[in-house]
């Protein structure tokens, strides 16, 4: 019973990264840009994070300055993919080396180290435990005392559900990703709708920045997003954005990884580090033999 | 011609003003910090040659990056490829004992062939059931990474090293050097020559840049789309894995943790900042590569941090490439307008 909790607690624990930032690239999957820059943003909020824990002594101005660190990566992919209408793919890339560089380059010149910070000054984002649930036996093991963001992640799906699908801006969002003139000549602006839709995912991967390196430990490590950003990518790819696939598709990715950790007893670390990314791959040949079957489907 | 290069120098022009404003804030004087910058990485011959060497990798991995993009495939899979051709070389040089006249190429050939392997299985994957090469090479930059991690951790790693490296490899097999001057260089030349030679006068250099721009006018016009997107794949692979073999061969002659960080990400910057040109990819290669090898001197002589030059590398990447949009829509507006004006006198 003990190992089917750790992997459950193992699997919310690898899935919450993934799912906020995916969440932020369907925000951005909806109103039509190719956003690649999740990776960036996370890393970005994550340095910001430890940045703000330890320079007041407090998780909540360190989520504060997560989300704020995400949004200035947004702004600049506001700045060179909406403004001066650079190419999104490109954007994307140099921000992500952007990001990778300018958090790289700040551990060094604010905290004077390389590679790792950590500090006891830092303070971690607390558990929450839920009254009355917490005293179940195993339901109450994985319901209560998770994370602040567990929690924050599971609203976020839920209210981007809503923004997306029931309110006028979630048309408005749907329509710019939809057709672009047609919201323009209708007298919205389809490039606010964007920008907005950028800073939404900016503020989702600062809280998976913040949960990153504030979460379960507190430390900032050089690129410490490792390639999360990119399978959150993957996972608003398979499921064309919506936000209850993602939630689901990201707790399979969470179970792989919470897996991985278990295998470890048998094989190298090495191996069981590369279960996440396999599962990608294989997330997609499932998604892509599925394709083809519908494309027969509509063929014959 | 004379207006991109300008457009490039303007471009570099701001970025470098902007990390001299970073510097000047943190009380640091940017003037001297350029000219340490400089004056490390070509002050003198042992320095240029040390800057050409380093500069190996990144033009190596910016040219497969260039092919791929100008051809169409998006084969951000440099990271992977590159860590494979390494392990592949490491491994030949570490069983294989030949005169270097034989060993020197025929490592060369195993490192590309890793990474062609490399590029392959993401060939295969869109060959075979569509998948986009796009994430799955991202994805096996993962898993080349924990694979070789493993691979010089368990079955050749050495034995009494405090962290995961293999052995030395065959000395017959290391690049020969004459003073500070390595001959990986003259493999560069080689490969850049023989990938300008195909890209710009061969007739499947031309369908890749044709497709690379319309692939659906190419396939009308009769070329064979699956067949190149695999030889572009392949080929493409097989520069960053020779990019790693020589990293092993003319360097550290062992795989060490980490040896492929950054290099093949900056390959790709490469290539973006270039534009898909094959020229420009190798000037750009040799800038970055001053960039890199300066930023020591920088550090040591003015207390700027060297990864300043990350920051500064991807800035210029960013606003050369959005400066060429912007200045090119500016000049056609330019020209519309002149032109109006030539019809209503």
């Amino acid at each position: 019973m003990k190992i089917v909790i750790g992997l459950i607690n193992g699997m919310l624990t690898a899935a919450t990264p993934i799912l906020l930032a995916a969440l932020g690239g369907s925000m951005t999957y909806y109103a039509g840009i190719f956003n690649i820059a999740m990776e960036g943003m996370m890393l970005s909020g994550a340095f910001f994070a430890v940045l703000g824990s330890y320079y007041f002594h407090s998780w909540l101005v360190g989520i504060l300055f997560a989300i704020l660190g995400a949004i200035l990566m947004a702004l600049i992919f506001v700045l060179f993919a909406v403004v001066l209408k650079m190419d999104e793919f490109i954007t994307g890339i140099g921000l992500n080396l952007l990001s990778l560089g300018l958090t790289t380059y700040m551990l060094r010149q604010i905290f004077k180290v390389k590679g790792a910070f950590s500090s006891l000054e830092i303070v971690p984002i607390p558990k929450i435990d839920i009254p009355l649930i917490k005293d179940i036996p195993i339901i109450g093991d994985v319901i209560s005392g998770q994370n602040l963001i567990v929690y924050l992640t599971v609203l976020a799906v839920i209210i981007v559900h809503y923004l997306v699908f029931k309110t006028r801006f979630g048309l408005r969002l749907r329509a710019a990703g939809y057709n672009r003139t047609c919201l323009d000549t209708s007298g919205v602006s389809a490039n606010r709708i964007r920008i907005i839709s950028l800073l939404i995912c900016g503020i989702l991967c600062g809280l998976a920045g913040a949960f990153l390196s504030l979460g379960y430990v507190t430390v900032f490590t050089e690129g410490m997003s490792a390639g999360k950003g990119w399978i959150s990518l993957a996972a608003v790819i398979l499921v064309s954005g919506s936000p209850k696939g993602i939630a689901l598709i990201s707790l399979l990715f969470g179970f792989t990884d919470g897996l991985g950790l278990f295998m470890q007893r048998t094989m190298p670390p090495q191996f069981t580090s590369m279960v996440p990314y396999i599962a990608t791959l294989i997330a997609l040949f499932v998604y892509s033999i599925r394709l083809k079957k519908k494309q027969k489907i509509i063929g014959a | 011609m004379k207006r991109k290069i300008l457009i490039n120098l303007v471009g570099i022009l701001l970025a470098f003003i902007l990390g001299a404003l970073v510097m000047a804030i943190q009380g640091k004087d940017p003037i001297e910090a350029y000219y340490r910058l400089f004056e490390y990485s070509l002050g003198t011959p042992n320095k240029i040659a040390y800057t050409l060497n380093k500069s190996v990798p990144l033009v190596l991995t910016g040219l497969s990056a260039t092919v791929a993009f100008a051809s169409g495939p998006v084969n951000l899979g440099q990271p992977g490829q590159l860590l494979m051709g390494a392990l592949f070389a490491t491994v030949g040089g570490l069983y294989i004992n030949l005169p270097p006249g034989l060993l020197i190429p025929l490592l060369l050939i195993l490192s590309m062939l890793g990474g062609a392997l490399w590029s392959g299985v993401a060939a295969l994957l869109k060959h075979l059931f569509n998948m986009n090469e796009f994430i799955t090479t991202l994805m096996l930059n993962m898993i080349a990474d924990y694979l070789t991690l493993w691979a010089i951790s368990y079955p050749f790693f050495e034995k009494n090293a405090n962290h995961p490296q293999t052995p030395l490899i065959n000395q017959n097999g290391w690049m020969p050097e004459w003073g500070s001057f390595s001959s990986n260089v003259i493999v560069m030349l080689l490969a850049f020559g023989i990938i300008w030679f195909i890209v710009n006068r061969t007739t499947s250099g031309y369908e890749w840049r044709i497709s690379g721009q319309n692939s659906l006018f190419s396939r009308l016009g009769g070329v064979n789309v699956k067949k190149n997107y695999l030889a572009v794949m392949l080929l493409t692979g097989a520069l960053a894995g020779l990019a790693g073999g020589l990293i092993i061969m003319a360097g550290p002659h062992r795989f060490i943790k980490d040896i492929g960080a950054n290099y093949a990400w900056d390959g790709v910057m490469i290539a973006m900042v270039a534009n898909t040109g094959v020229i420009l990819t190798l000037v750009f290669g040799l800038f970055f590569a001053i960039l890199q090898t300066g930023a020591l001197g920088m550090e040591l002589q003015v207390q700027v941090p060297r990864e300043l030059i990350k920051v500064l590398q991807a800035v210029i990447v960013l606003i050369v490439v959005a400066g060429r949009g912007y200045f090119e829509s500016l000049f056609a507006l330019l020209e519309a307008r002149r032109k109006m004006r030539g019809r209503t006198s």
